[in-house]
Order: structure tokens, then C-alpha cells, then sequence
């Protein structure tokens, strides 16, 4: 158990920089996940941290005690793969207990055939193999044990992955993508289980995906990475109601959030495809966007502020989410319904869409949140929308 | 199918071609020396009794034996007695001519001494050949360092080096160390084999990264990641490499011939065969045959125990 901290860490592989200053405090027992966008160096930090990787500059501390130098083995840290990276040789038992062997048996002791012969051996070994018995347990893959993971399933094998990192009891587990192999329905129950290990260990885990569904229902913080830099880092609600941000409500949340551009005049207020919105900035911005979330939009009358056609209706059994397509708009404006209304969302007719305004995010010309919004709710505004 | 006819007879036909002198070696293993220089009896011969003149010729009493004899011949003349003893050593030195050629095969010479030599030749080749071979492939595979590249394209090159090239530069060199004549001689020169180096690299080119960082994790330096890791992992390309490399040097004739000059002890099983040269007095067609059959019957044993295995090496090298 331990805290992890990362401090202004960049990592360049020849003359691409695919980490360019990152830092990350995250604390004892803390569920933190890594997503982003493949390619946006998610995994190489998580390598970083484990002692695969050097870093090109800056610290990492585990514990308080600066890492640098010290081999992926002497790190006391654990780590699941995507691929599960299990011992094709060796029988669920053996794979388990490899890092037992390493660490608490010596180099004559793990000899083949003579080691167990060795003074010592017999009784280390015999604790190790309750230990195995214990991680199998804990993972419901006690009656798998003597078998090779080429007779195991994806889901067995990604369990046998989960007890060999947990066998040891390291300071924190590092988590690479491990539900990623596994089927849609496997998945949710792995999450779960996954949750559900972490609240039993309270152990530290740093997770990294690229599926935010994942992150969002595991983690006690997320940190959301693109291009080599964490653009936020906070809990799951704060990253999906407060975005820092474009990206980061662009990355969190299905279906996508709506982005429009938005018009700003000189004295703050802003107008969307030439209708004025009940927002004001504190000073004018040009190339201003705004974000609605699906469900801040709501189906009405043709009088609404947004009028389209429907192009596309998804229905998800308790919701139903429509594609509009409206006038003046390069992309869809997505709105989440209720199935009651699906009779007025067939295709081709025509909608009128009302906006919530209190739930808009507005973002500046680089895509950073603008907070200082003020949402005035005078009727005769609210009824214009 | 039908239209594939022509295929299976090509095939056919070269392994026809390729089986050609395995038959002739088993089958004049079998034969009398009559048979095989008129070439009859089919494949098993006749197997017709047959006297084996040397060994009569051996027997041909002296004197001092006739004299001793005479209790057995009461009432007979030496010439009488000469006859008797050299028509019963003509008895005793008859047999079927596949017993003649297999027990001329082990008496003729030592082959089970030849036979243990091969043993601890081609073993010690293989053994240090994978210790040296399997680290280097790991390097050349997966870790990253100054010059990797460099060092592959050297070994690359080393296997377009011809062994007869540099046979007689490797012979001074032993020679100067004093070395000729030994079991080290044998072995030395074979222990490093860039072909097993290719071999095994390409390999673990295969295995992927997740595995050895796994390994890593788990607390595994890069020699235990090699021995305990790499090496089960690659059980078929190992098992490939060694038919490759037993079978070369079991049957290697050219270099135990340049090495091991004088001492009979160190004879490789091929040296084995000269024994039956018979120079100038005639031919041992049958007894060398039958030496070459008890050479290659370990090789085909260990090929018909391994050749699923085989097989799988060979698919998986495409190669050689």
C-alpha cells in the first residue's frame, strides 16, 4: 500500500514525445483510471510507473521514495496485461505462484527437481502453495488450478491474471486494458468484480482504458489523457458535469455530447444559429462553442429553438436516443427521449428541440471551459427557446 | 483429387529417388557376399548358410591342437584328425549371412564404443549450442541495445560461411592448441551455431512483449526470463533445431576425419565404416552395411518418436 507520485514526467521514444510533462498525485487505496484515446500515452505512463520504461525526465515516487533506477521487479508492483501474459508452460497453480517463487525462495532453492530438496524449500514452499490456494479462492478459479491456460477461457484466464498480481500483496496494481479481450456481457461482470476487489483490498489501483463506460463506473478518480498530457483529473460525476476541457466532453459520455458553435456579441450574450440564449459571458469570445449532454435536450413543439429532421433513432429499450438533423448544423444534434415519444421520432419527421440551458457547457476558442457563465431565467428568454 | 494425379507421382518418384539407398543399405545388410556381387536374392536374400572363411582360416589347427586332439579321433591319422577339426570349424563358422554381417558389424570393430562416442559427441554439441544460441536470440529478439541490428546482419552473414572454407584454419588453430585427437576437438569447433541462433531468434520474435514484461514484474531477471520463459516456450523450435543439429553432426563423416587422426577410441560412428574399407582383401559390403544401418537406426527412431514435433519445427522455421 502505498501513494504514487508522478511529477512532471516526459517520455520521448526517438523524436516522437509521447508524454510531454504529466503529473499525477494518486493516493493510498485510490482507484484511479487512465483513459483516453489510443495512442494518447496511457499505457506508456502506466509503464512508466511499473519499471518497464524509463522516463526521458521527471520523478516518479512510490511510497515517497523516487523510483528512478530501481528494476520493474524491485518495485513491489503488480501488474494485469491485456493479453493476461500467462505462462503458457505452466500449470493455473504454477503461473499463480511464479511471483511468490521469485521473490520469497532463493536462486538454489528454485532449481528444478533439486531446489525442493534444499533446506528451507520444503516449508516455503508449502506456505506459497496455501497463498495460491487463498488468490484462487478469493478469484473463484480454485478448481482450474491444474490446468495450462491454452484449456482456460478469456474470462478464466483474465481472473488467473488478476490472482497472479494479487497473490503478492504489491504496494499497487497496475491494470493495462484488462477487460478489453473479453465479450460485451463478461465485461460488465468482470467491472464489477473488479470494483468489488478493490473495496476488499483497498489496495492502490491504476487502471488504463480507453473505454470510458469502464472508467467511469470503477474509478474513484479518472484522469483523462490526449496527446500525451492528462487534460483532467478528477471523480467520474466532476468529469462528466464539469469538464475542464472540449475534449474531455467530447471523450466522456455516450452518446457523444453535442458541440455547437455559438455566436458571442460584444457584451457576453450568446446566440445560437441566430437565436439568443439566455447566457452571458463576462467578456466576448469569438469561436466559442457550446456542449449539450443528449439528455439536456428535449423534444417539443416546431416553435423550439433547434428544428430538424430526424435522420437516425436508436432505441435502447428504456431510452431512445435521435440523431436531428438541423438546418445550418454540420453534424447531428443527438436527444435522448423517452420510448413513450417514439411515435413522433419516426424518420423524416420534422422536430423541434428544446435545450436546457442550465446544463450547457461553453467552451472558448482553444476549447478550454469557459466557468464564468451566468444563465439568466427571465420568462420571456425561457419561453424564446 | 483426380486431377492431382501427376503431383503424387513427382512425389512418388523423388521418394522413390530418396529411399533408393536406404533400401540397397538395409537389404545388402541382409545378403551373403555372393549375393550382393551378383545382385540376387531379392531384398532379404536367400539367407543360405554360409561358411565364413576367415574364421575357418582362424581356426586352422596346429599341430600342438592335433596332438591334443587325438583323444577325441582314437584310431586316426593327423591328416585323418586336420580333416575332422577343420570340417567341424567349418560347422561352427557357418551362419545365415544376416547374422555373419550384423555380428561382424560389432566384432570387426568397436561400434558400441563408436556409438558412445557419437552420443557424447552430438549431445555436447546440442547442449552447449542451446546455451549459448537460446541467450543470444533472446538479445538479438527482444531486448533493445547499441548495435543490435549490426550484430544480427554479422550473424546473418556467418551463415553463408561454407565449414570446408575455413576447415583447415580451424584444424591449425586446434592443432597449435594441441587440441587435435580429443573429444574437444569434436565438439568445440560446432558450438556455436548461428543457424540455431537464426532459428531461435525468429522464434522469439514471436512471443509477444506482454509475456516477458509479465515476467519482469513477477520479479524475473533477464537470465531467468531466458531459462524459465523464452526456452518453454519454445520447446518446437528447440525440438526442430535439434534433429537439425543431431542429425548433422551424428552423421558428420568430414570433420571427425580431420581431427581424430590416429586414436580409434575417439571414432565417430561414419569414421566406423572405413573399418570396412577391406583394401586389398575384398570387399565387406555386407558387415559396412550393416554398420551403416545400426549408425542411422538411433536417428530414425528418434525421427519416427518426434515427428509430429519435427514436423511442426520445420513448418514453423520454413526453412532448410
Amino acid at each position: 500500500m502505498a501513494e504514487l507520485a508522478i511529477e512532471n514526467v516526459t517520455k520521448r521514444f526517438g523524436e516522437t514525445e509521447v508524454l510531454k510533462g504529466v503529473s499525477l498525485t494518486i493516493a493510498d487505496g485510490e482507484f484511479v483510471s487512465l483513459v483516453g484515446p489510443s495512442g494518447c500515452g496511457k499505457s506508456t505512463l502506466l509503464r512508466l510507473i511499473a519499471g518497464l520504461e524509463t522516463q526521458t525526465s521527471g520523478t516518479i515516487r512510490l511510497a515517497g521514495q523516487d523510483v528512478a533506477g530501481l528494476r520493474a521487479a524491485d518495485r513491489d508492483l503488480s501488474m494485469v496485461f491485456q493479453s493476461y501474459a500467462l505462462y503458457p508452460h505452466l500449470s493455473v497453480r504454477d503461473n499463480i505462484a511464479v511471483p511468490l517463487r521469485m521473490r520469497r525462495l532463493n536462486g538454489r532453492q528454485r532449481l528444478p527437481v533439486v531446489g525442493r530438496f534444499l533446506p528451507g524449500a520444503g516449508g516455503a514452499e508449502r506456505q506459497l502453495m496455501g497463498d495460491v490456494e487463498h488468490a484462487a479462492t478469493t478469484l473463484e478459479i480454485d478448481h482450474l488450478l491444474d490446468r495450462k491456460p491454452g484449456q482456460l477461457s478469456g474470462g478464466q484466464r483474465q481472473r488467473v491474471a488478476l490472482a497472479r498480481a494479487l497473490v503478492r500483496d504489491p504496494a499497487a496494481f497496475l491494470l493495462d486494458e484488462p477487460l478489453s479481450n473479453l465479450d460485451a456481457k463478461l465485461r460488465i461482470q468482470t467491472r464489477v468484480e473488479i470494483a468489488e476487489l478493490h473495496r476488499r483490498l483497498g489496495a492502490t489501483f491504476v487502471y488504463v482504458t480507453h473505454d470510458q463506460v469502464e472508467a467511469m463506473t470503477m474509478s474513484s478518480r479518472i484522469a483523462v489523457m490526449m496527446g500525451g498530457k492528462i487534460l483532467q483529473c478528477a471523480a467520474p460525476e466532476e468529469i462528466y458535469e464539469n469538464p475542464a476541457d472540449i475534449q474531455v466532453a467530447e471523450f466522456i459520455g455516450a452518446p457523444k455530447i453535442n458541440i455547437l458553435p455559438v455566436d458571442v456579441t460584444s457584451d457576453g450574450h450568446v446566440g445560437l444559429l441566430g437565436r439568443q440564449l439566455p447566457l452571458r459571458l463576462a467578456q466576448p469570445e469569438t469561436g466559442a462553442r457550446i456542449g449539450f449532454r443528449p439528455q439536456a435536450l428535449r423534444l417539443s413543439g416546431a416553435d423550439a429553438g433547434l428544428t430538424g429532421v430526424v435522420a437516425h433513432t436508436e432505441n435502447l429499450g428504456s431510452e431512445v436516443f435521435a440523431q436531428v438533423s438541423v438546418p445550418g448544423l454540420e453534424n447531428r444534434v443527438v436527444m435522448r427521449a423517452d420510448p413513450a415519444q417514439r411515435a413522433a421520432l419516426h424518420l423524416g419527421a420534422t422536430v423541434g428541440v428544446d435545450v436546457d440551458c442550465t446544463a450547457a457547457l461553453l467552451f472558448d476558442g482553444k476549447g478550454q471551459r469557459i466557468r464564468n457563465v451566468s444563465v439568466k431565467t427571465t420568462p420571456e428568454l425561457a419561453g424564446a427557446l | 483429387m483426380t486431377h492431382d494425379w501427376w503431383k503424387h507421382l513427382i512425389l512418388t518418384l523423388g521418394a522413390l529417388i530418396v529411399i533408393a539407398p536406404f533400401y540397397m543399405m538395409v537389404s545388402y545388410s541382409f545378403k551373403s557376399p555372393g549375393e550382393i556381387d551378383r545382385g540376387e536374392g531379392g531384398f532379404f536374400g536367400r539367407q543360405e548358410l554360409m561358411v565364413d572363411e576367415r574364421c575357418v582360416q582362424l581356426r586352422d589347427p596346429n599341430r600342438d591342437e592335433i596332438t591334443t586332439a587325438r583323444t577325441r579321433f582314437p584310431n586316426q591319422t593327423d591328416r585323418q584328425i586336420h580333416t575332422a577339426m577343420v570340417a567341424e570349424a567349418t560347422v561352427d563358422c557357418s551362419m545365415r549371412p544376416v547374422v555373419f554381417n550384423y555380428s561382424k558389424a560389432f566384432t570387426e570393430a568397436p561400434l558400441l564404443r563408436y556409438l558412445l562416442n557419437g552420443v557424447i559427441v552430438t549431445a555436447s554439441i546440442f547442449f552447449i549450442q542451446v546455451l549459448v544460441a537460446v541467450p543470444a536470440a533472446y538479445a538479438l529478439a527482444k531486448l533493445k541495445f547499441w548495435g543490435r541490428e549490426a550484430v544480427f546482419s554479422l550473424v546473418l552473414f556467418c551463415l553463408l560461411i561454407p565449414v570446408h572454407a575455413i576447415a583447415l584454419p580451424l584444424y591449425i588453430m586446434l592443432a597449435k592448441l594441441g587440441l587435435t585427437n580429443t573429444y574437444a576437438a569434436l565438439v568445440v569447433p560446432w558450438t556455436i551455431s548461428v543457424f540455431g541462433i537464426f532459428l531461435m531468434r525468429q522464434f522469439f520474435m514471436t512471443v509477444p512483449d506482454d509475456l516477458i514484461d509479465a515476467a519482469r514484474m513477477d520479479g524475473m531477471g533477464e537470465f531467468a526470463i531466458v531459462w524459465r520463459v523464452m526456452l518453454p516456450t519454445a520447446i518446437p523450435a528447440l525440438l526442430a533445431f535439434a534433429i537439425f543439429s543431431i542429425v548433422a553432426h551424428w552423421n558428420d563423416y568430414f570433420w571427425p576425419r580431420i581431427v581424430v587422426t590416429g586414436n580409434r577410441d575417439l571414432f565417430t560412428p561414419p569414421l566406423g565404416l572405413r573399418e570396412f574399407k577391406g583394401d586389398g582383401d575384398g570387399s565387406f559390403f555386407g558387415p559396412m552395411m550393416a554398420t551403416a544401418t545400426v549408425i542411422v537406426m538411433p536417428l530414425i527412431v528418434a525421427f519416427l518418436l518426434a515427428q509430429k514435433r519435427f514436423i511442426e519445427g520445420i513448418t514453423l522455421s520454413g526453412m532448410k
